[in-house]
């Protein structure tokens, strides 16, 4: 347990470092998109929550891109624990290796 | 490399769903059979973990394009295949639901790309694996096998751009295929170096959680 709760820390430390020396620039498919003239048959029917991972309302600009990064950690670490959960439930498999 | 709403042809996003959904409910049942209570934390932590690192892009091309870690291999040798899948899939879930990175509708083709593609790579692993379980092996087993994902997920991707009519006027395939194939080949050495030192590490130091590996000695039960 307490691994865990150190490696999630590791986790959200690293984040809180790296994100400042992030490109900026478009990814790869981004970087195709604007290049190409491409134009979208449709417009998208749902924006996210914090679309492009940036929180408008916050007026720092580290803070507004590190706060949806923490968020959607969380959000994964829960996802994917009751996703593990859902899986082998605690009591079930018990004793499977 | 998460493919947005508007981009695919309605044909494009119902094959890619219906060829992902046979993926996942197939990794689903493999994995209840494979996988107990005392792996949940592994599977949330290293998915968080790829969550994060697919934050953070770095500059390719000159500076002029950017990419991130897709992660899939990684996630392939620390969970297994089925798993893996399910892990990614569970990321671009949030991803798309969240932060509107990558479209909901092209969910079933970044899921494909991105998830099974990721999983699946742990077979690249285990067949070059055959002859031998040692340290460079393994190293240069990861390696190729992430690579070839990074690779595979590009083509895939600038397939499904290519053969959609938002990208006819441009060149469709012969446009989307080389410039997605010409900024991963690179980015994927990157990936795979990355991946090949964390699970060679991983190994040596940290075994127990290296689920993949386990797996990797009992194929029957994959």
């Amino acid at each position: 347990m307490k691994k865990n709760v150190a490696m999630v820390a590791l986790i959200i430390g690293a984040l809180a470092v790296l994100l400042p020396f992030a490109s900026s620039n478009p990814d790869g498919l981004e970087n195709l998109i604007s290049t190409s003239g491409a134009q979208p048959q449709h417009e998208p029917f749902w924006n996210g929550l914090m679309s492009d991972y940036n929180v408008e309302a916050v007026g720092n600009s580290y803070l507004s891109a590190f706060l949806p990064g923490l968020f959607g950690t969380v959000m994964v670490l829960l996802a994917t624990f009751i996703l593990a959960s859902s899986i082998a439930p605690k009591k079930k498999n018990a004793n499977q290796a | 490399m998460h493919i947005p709403d508007g981009y695919l042809d309605p044909a494009i996003i119902a094959i890619t769903w219906a060829v992902t959904i046979p993926f996942l409910i197939f990794a689903w049942k493999k994995t209840k059979t494979t996988y107990n209570h005392a792996t949940a934390a592994t599977l949330a932590v290293s998915s968080a973990l790829v969550f994060v690192v697919q934050l953070i892009n770095f500059p390719v091309a000159g500076g002029a394009s950017s990419v991130h870690i897709l992660g899939g291999t990684f996630l392939a040798i620390i969970l297994g295949p089925f798993a893996a899948m399910l892990s990614m899939t569970t990321v671009l879930m949030m991803q798309a639901f969240f932060f509107a990175d990558g479209g909901l509708l092209a969910f079933g083709a970044n899921a494909f790309n991105m998830a099974v593609i990721g999983g699946l790579s742990f077979f690249i692993v285990q067949l070059l694996m055959k002859k031998s379980a040692g340290r460079s092996r393994f190293a240069s087993s990861v390696l190729i096998a992430s690579w070839s994902a990074t690779v595979l997920t590009a083509l895939l991707t600038g397939l499904e751009l290519g053969f959609s009519s938002a990208f006819a006027a441009a060149g469709g395939i012969t446009l989307t295929v080389p410039t997605m194939f010409s900024v991963y080949v690179v980015a994927g050495l990157v990936e795979a170096v990355l991946t090949a030192g964390l699970a060679v590490s991983l190994r040596q130091w940290q075994p127990g959680v290296v689920l993949g590996l386990k797996l990797l000695g009992r194929r029957g039960e994959l």
